[in-house]
């Protein structure tokens, strides 16, 4: 080092990497901590001191007490299980349909034209309004549940797997004709592994809006379930238990989807970065 | 080359350009998509037994001339004042909340957090809440709507204004900008066009959030006319009801891809 200036600033405040403690204690989060307390503060508050109509709600000692008996009995475990199967099988039915359909609907012109206006002139109406088709349909009830959850997934998953083959670079495919490859060659080498970064933040984002249409279905139509239990706490004016269901829910939705997202990449260690850009670009 | 070969080409670039205006094959296609699916729905409902309760398209269309014609116009504006509602409510708090959540970094570490604890609960988890608190029916579904809009409209915006490439504003900063200008001048417009996705999502989700909100409610509304004729077992009508809501959210969506491409304008240039 010759640069005199430098050298006196590396004597008189020598770089530190940042230790453990460092990236624990620092402001960002102290004032993390600080918002989360203030949630539950504000609302015991409010409830507390009767602010307008907050005295009907619950309070949070209330949620607790209450949610520590539901988790006990067996109502809690059948409902969480059945709301997840409902969801699982939704959801993983849109994966197998909107995958491939979106693959061929992006790479090929001509499937493309046949079929992309129609899942267009359908795509605005929303899950729920399908449910009575659903219920005259399929003769089975579960099945008219999970229904909502797979429309509700089958469409962001859909475009997704599109918007994933039309990003690939051109020359991929023209290099790989130039090679000999046969189309079945360009599906499996270049298509599918392409699109699986799009694919992947698709499968998170429909997975949360599974959850959603879950209790939709479960509200309007169920017999059990999270989103019926929720419901029906409402009409017995269990209150506290409306409150410990939506925290369920949340908390089931949010490890769906951190799990959807942790596999999808694991599974495409390539272009990790661009999955990421993704998923920031396309929130909830 | 000679002058035939060079008349040859002439001759079939005319006929290229005659197909190409008057043959347009992946039109053509495009019409067949609607019509295969006509055809295969009809086709589908009359051959096989088990679903012979679905309406035929012919029957959906005859269903068209027998509908109550203002009542049917009442539940479209009920269904419509509250989807705005929530939707306007969403960005009249939602964006200037994700703007000051992206411009500043104490915002952002106090309000962020909190945010994240609630997000997760989706929206309809919120209509026996919404039913306790609020009196008003009204206030109930757009209490719902405002929720559902309120996330994806806080969210994209922050996501677009932390993403705006610096050098932009570093540039904006170098000619001597001021705050206020470089937010409406600089950072604002790079982040539009996220903002608006934003928007497209907030607005898909309101439209599931009215329907099913409307079909427990039983208070007017699109939802509770599919639902009604549901019970009713009129499903002719059930399947006209889908297709006006889908018809309202495509208008919708329309409505938002053309404010947004007026302020996102800049992107044509490139």
């Amino acid at each position: 080092m010759t640069n005199p200036a430098a050298e006196a600033l590396d004597r008189d405040f020598p770089y530190r990497h940042p230790t453990l403690k460092d990236k624990i204690i620092n402001q960002n989060t102290l004032l993390s901590v600080i918002s989360i307390i203030s949630l539950f503060v504000l609302w015991w508050l409010l409830v507390h001191f009767r602010v307008y109509r907050f005295s009907l709600l619950p309070s949070p000692a209330e949620v607790l007490e209450e949610g520590a008996i539901w988790v006990q009995t067996n109502v809690f475990w059948f409902d969480t299980l059945a709301t997840t199967l409902r969801v699982l099988v939704g959801v993983l039915a849109a994966y197998l349909t909107a995958i491939p359909l979106g693959l061929m609907i992006g790479w090929r012109k001509n499937f493309s034209d046949l079929t992309f206006p129609t899942l267009e002139l359908l795509r605005p109406i929303p899950a729920p309004a399908y449910l009575p088709l659903a219920i005259l349909l399929l003769p089975w009830q579960e099945a008219s549940v999970a229904f909502i959850p797979f429309i509700d997934a089958f469409f962001p998953v859909l475009l997704n797997t599109i918007t994933g083959v039309k990003l690939i670079d051109r020359d991929y495919f023209r290099a790989a004709r130039c090679l000999g490859s046969s189309p079945k060659q360009i599906f499996w080498h270049i298509v599918l592994p392409g699109a699986l970064p799009s694919i992947s933040s698709g499968c998170a984002i429909g997975m949360g809006i599974g959850w959603m249409g879950a209790v939709v279905g479960e509200m309007i139509t169920g017999k059990w379930g999270l989103g019926y239990r929720i419901w029906e706490s409402y009409t017995l004016t269990r209150y506290a238990l409306i409150v410990d269901g939506m925290v369920a829910i949340g908390i089931l939705g949010f490890a769906s989807s951190v799990l959807i997202r942790y596999l999808t990449v694991k599974m495409i260690p390539w272009r990790r970065a661009i999955t990421e850009a993704l998923d920031e670009s396309i929130t909830q | 080359m000679t002058t035939a070969g060079y008349e040859g080409t002439q001759d079939s670039m005319f006929l290229k350009q005659l197909k190409k205006t008057f043959l347009d094959w992946s039109l053509f296609r495009k019409v067949m998509s609607f019509v295969l699916f006509l055809v295969a729905w009809s086709l589908i409902v009359i051959a096989v037994d088990y679903f012979q309760q679905i309406p035929t398209p012919k029957a959906v269309l005859m269903a068209l001339f027998d509908i109550p014609f203002t009542a049917i116009l009442l539940h479209i504006a009920k269904s419509f004042f509250r989807v705005l509602a929530g939707f306007f409510l969403g960005i009249l708090i939602g964006f200037p909340m994700g703007v000051a959540i992206g411009y500043s970094r104490v915002l952002k570490c106090l309000i962020f957090p909190a945010f994240e604890m609630i997000r997760p609960i989706p929206p309809i988890a919120w209509i026996p809440m919404s039913v306790l608190f609020f009196v008003h029916i009204e206030s109930q579904i757009v209490f719902l709507t405002f929720y559902g809009a309120f996330f994806p409209i806080v969210y994209n915006t922050m996501g677009g204004i932390s993403e705006v490439d610096i050098r932009l504003p570093r540039a904006a900063m170098s000619f001597g900008l001021d705050r206020k200008r470089m937010l409406m001048k600089v950072i604002l417009p790079a982040a539009m066009p996220q903002i608006f996705t934003g928007m497209r999502l907030a607005m898909g989700i309101t439209w599931i959030l009215v329907v099913a909100a409307e079909m427990m409610a039983n208070k007017g509304g699109m939802g509770y006319y599919v639902w009604y004729n549901h019970t009713v077992m009129d499903y002719p009508h059930v399947v006209l009801g889908m297709g006006i809501i889908g018809l309202c959210g495509a208008i919708c969506s329309i409505g938002i891809n053309a404010v947004g491409n007026y302020f996102t304008r800049w992107r044509r240039i490139f």
